[in-house]
């Protein structure tokens, strides 16, 4: 489904390299693109698929490339060209169980960090996670649309259970966000490759090829293309890099929250573990547990406003994820002004919605201790998330 | 001036007194001058090191400075996307020297093998110029380096050779101080494929120290390489890939997305999948919200409450079984039930277990994992072997229902262990079907008729035989001959 939603957004152009559990994506792109008049090509590794990508989109293709942690790894140099010369570009990261090769048919939400925070200088850009065949449509056609708009690489997370699980999707039910295509200048007024007025502004898009002279770089530039040392115009080209995402941060903000006025508690997943949290939300408010829930689908740039609304009133907040030391935890603690923040982690397998209600039951005493089946190797951990330091000025 | 002009008019080297770089920039000048490309119409792509400055010289050309060794990757793309655009017709120049060129080797092999419109002009100075004369893999054989102090022991690596092997069409060397280099870069830009020209020069600030590089010297040095000079026998000239691609996209038509309506699309396939029979209810479009009234209320089908079944089939590689799995869950779809099947094999695929979980439900599934099994299918002693390592046969409850070939080995395990001879009676490439047939027909889950459209999703040739092995498992079902434990 995340190629149905790629070719449905316009997708032109596709480089893949096999890899498990992303390999699916590789191979109907290969079997429709052609069909629908684009390119999707083999590559010789990783780094070849993105670069194939991104010199794509430079001339005016949407581009995709599919793959997972390992290959991910390699994509890292490109994913940041993308991101400094402004192209736009779409990555399915289909996780796996880490780290390095790992387990190549063994799901995992490990990569959270690898693929947000992979950039020298942390810069943001848009990570979106999938929980299901339906949402890998529909958020591969918002990471489509949001990287053309803002003229950035998104990353478009599942994971092997996301991808690699059979199940029908009734196509009639699907969200379909109206197509976005980039801003192309204007060819009669040529203007600076990133000429922008304010600090926030997206600069139109020029094509390599088209008729009016394109200067790409990967170095820092002025608004030119060009190689330069730091100036004040420089660097306001850097933050604007950042600047752009985050202006547009509450409009990216894709939540599904099912929230009860008199919840104590709210569970915060994403991803394959949305699912299971979704059913041990429904077992609990059977057994009487008034709960609260958040399914965050756009996991980076943060949906901090859809967290507040949904943490107003709740005493303490579980996340639940399938990474040993909670990754999106861990970027979620500083924004919850001290609320009670614990982690429902595993690793080698999916988290089952019991593990998720034993695990709250456990830290909310919702029953005694003695009642609780015996503890099992695999069961889900619950951690304290590290507290905010206050740090000194 | 813009459709003449190619190096800016006061264009400022940014390079040292005597650099080999400035020479090849002003022969890549009068080589387009003299093919008479329009600007627009070509790019410059370079990376890192002194000959990745080249951009900035070039003021009415695309250019596009990339990272160390990915200007060569970079340029594919932009040929690639030749194939597919309303209006090709761009040449993509790739700059790069010696470094860039083995960081980025498998770009050059492969744009050798698809054989993109692509000038590569290799500046070859035997070392690491900008960073301070390290060397590099073409660094000749005992050259004193900032990194070989010693002198290089390892031979260089003749490109042009490797370049060859990759079937490239037009390979040439020449010195950057050659007059006439110019020709030869126009020809390499004007031949209608992969080419390269390595371009051999000196570090006028680190080659020359301790190495007897300039003029004759340097020529001594690439004889004693045995690399001979000028336009090397090359591959005779072949489409570029994206001229293949373009000539077989335009003989495909039929977008694949039907148009309006809806329809069932197989997540993991991406196939459409068939409508349910016209007679199974009014729901026609596939995931139903409710459910056939056939399969609804009716005492006799085991789904009838919110509860879902949990279903794992096992058996041996390259026995359908995860097919005949595939198939259960299209039947259970055209009678109104969600599924999902997740399949599992050993890394090989071709040989050991093969495993699938199922999960049927009149709900939508939101958990796809399975806590515990309500039935297990094992038609081979591997695919109940994995049972055991997977740890499936330790959450086996007495509910658990167990359908099992009747050659298996098993140790009393936990559950109603129903066993037959499927391997026997249905043939082992059978087996896994006719033992959901069987299973289905001491409990039903879905009427018998729901197998109609899951057949005719399969490829003609093959209904007789999943025909054949559905009727083997009824029947077996249907004597009673169950061995219940």
């Amino acid at each position: 489904m995340v190629a149905e939603g790629a070719l449905a957004a316009g997708c032109r152009f596709f480089a893949g390299y096999p890899i498990t559990p992303a390999s699916e994506i590789y191979e109907v792109m290969m079997h429709e693109l052609a069909g629908r008049g684009g390119m999707a090509l083999s590559a010789p590794d990783e780094i070849s698929s993105l670069c194939y990508c991104v010199g794509a989109s430079l001339r005016g293709l949407k581009a995709m490339t599919a793959t997972s942690g390992p290959g991910w790894a390699l994509m890292i140099e490109t994913v940041q060209y993308a991101l400094m010369s402004e192209t736009p570009v779409v990555i399915a990261l289909v996780q796996r169980l880490g780290p390095s090769t790992g387990g190549a048919t063994q799901g995992a939400q490990g990569d959270i960090f690898l693929a947000e925070f992979c950039t020298s200088g942390g810069y943001t850009f848009p990570v979106f996670a999938a929980s299901d065949a339906a949402e890998c449509y529909e958020l591969t056609r918002q990471a489509f649309n949001w990287s053309e708009r803002l003229r950035t690489p998104v990353v478009l997370l599942s994971d092997k259970e996301v991808g690699m699980t059979t199940e029908p999707v009734d196509e009639a039910a699907l969200a379909k966000p109206a197509n976005v295509e980039r801003t192309w200048g204007d060819p009669g007024a040529p203007v600076a490759a990133y000429d922008i007025e304010r600090v926030e502004d997206v600069p139109c898009f020029g094509s390599v090829g088209g008729g009016v002279k394109v200067t790409v770089t990967g170095s820092a530039h002025d608004r030119q293309g060009r190689l330069r040392k730091p100036s004040p115009e420089v660097v306001e080209l850097l933050v604007h890099l950042q600047r752009k995402i985050e202006a547009h941060a509450a409009d990216m903000a894709l939540v599904r929250p099912d929230l009860d006025p008199d919840a104590s508690c709210l569970l915060v997943s994403y991803g394959i573990t949305a699912r299971a949290a979704r059913q041990a939300v429904r077992m609990l408010r059977n057994e009487g547990f008034p709960i609260s829930f958040l399914q965050i689908q756009s996991l980076f740039p943060v949906p901090t406003e859809a967290l507040h609304c949904a943490a107003a009133g709740v005493r303490t907040i579980f996340l639940a994820e399938e990474n040993l030391t909670g990754q999106y935890r861990t970027v979620l603690a500083p924004l919850l002004n001290g609320k009670r923040l614990l982690g429902i982690n595993k690793i080698g397998s999916m988290i089952s919605p019991t593990e998720i209600v034993l695990a709250i039951r456990r830290a909310g005493g919702t029953i005694p201790r003695g009642d609780w089946p015996g503890e099992h190797p695999s069961e889900a951990e619950v951690r304290e998330a590290p507290r905010p330091r206050k740090v000194g000025v | 001036m813009e459709n003449t002009t190619y190096l800016a008019a006061d264009a400022k080297f940014p390079y040292c007194r005597g650099c080999g770089h400035a020479l090849v920039v002003r022969q890549l000048s009068r080589a387009l001058e003299e093919l008479a490309l329009p600007p627009r119409s070509i790019v410059l792509t370079t990376d890192i090191g002194c000959v990745g400055l080249a951009d900035s010289l070039f003021p009415y050309v695309h250019t596009v400075h990339t990272t160390h060794g990915r200007s060569t990757a970079m340029a594919i793309g932009m040929a690639l996307a030749e194939a597919v655009l309303p209006a090709p017709g761009l040449k993509p120049i790739v700059m790069i020297g010696d470094g860039g060129a083995m960081i980025g080797l498998l770009h050059l092999v492969h744009a050798a093998q698809l054989n993109v419109d692509i000038t590569v002009l290799l500046h070859n100075n035997f070392l690491f110029g900008m960073t301070g004369g390290q060397h590099s893999a073409l660094t000749p054989l005992g050259w004193v380096t900032s990194t070989t102090p010693e002198g290089n022991r390892v031979p260089p690596l003749d490109l042009l050779a490797l370049l060859r092997a990759a079937h490239a069409g037009f390979l040439a060397r020449q010195f950057a101080t050659d007059g006439d280099l110019n020709v030869l870069i126009a020809d390499a830009i004007a031949y209608p494929g992969f080419s390269l020209v390595e371009i051999l020069e000196i570090c006028t600030g680190y080659g020359g120290l301790g190495n007897k590089s300039k003029g004759a010297a340097l020529r001594e040095v690439v004889d004693r390489q045995g690399y001979s000079i000028g336009r090397l026998e090359a591959e005779r000239p072949r489409p570029t890939f994206a001229q293949l691609y373009r000539r077989d996209i335009e003989s495909k038509t039929a977008p694949l997305l039907a148009k309006g309506g809806s329809r069932v699309v197989d997540a993991a396939t991406h196939r459409s999948l068939p409508p349910p029979p016209a007679e199974e209810g009014s729901q026609s479009q596939g995931r139903a919200e409710s459910h056939p009234d056939s399969s609804q209320g009716d005492s006799k089908f085991k789904i009838q409450d919110s509860k879902a079944l949990h279903i794992v089939i096992a058996g041996t590689a390259g026995e359908r079984v995860q097919s005949s799995a595939a198939l259960l869950c299209r039947a259970a779809l055209s009678s109104g039930l969600y599924t999902t099947q997740k399949n599992d094999n050993p890394v090989t695929q071709g040989s050991g277990f093969s495993l699938s979980e199922i999960c049927l439900s009149p709900q939508p599934i939101l958990y796809t994992g399975m806590e515990d099994p309500d039935v297990v299918i094992a038609v081979s002693q591997d695919g109940w072997n994995e049972l055991k390592t997977n740890g499936t046969l330790a959450a086996l409850t007495p509910a658990t229902l167990l359908v099992l070939d009747s050659e298996i080995e098993i140790e009393n395990p936990t559950g109603r262990v129903l066993s037959q001879p499927f391997r026997r009676d249905a043939t082992p490439k059978r087996a896994a079907l006719a033992a959901i047939a069987f299973w289905l027909g001491n409990e039903p889950v879905f009427p018998d008729k729901a197998w109609d459209s899951a057949l005719a999703s399969l490829p003609v040739e093959r209904h007789a035989d999943a025909s054949e092995a559905l009727r083997i498992g009824a029947n077996l079902a249907s004597q009673g001959g169950a061995r219940a434990a």
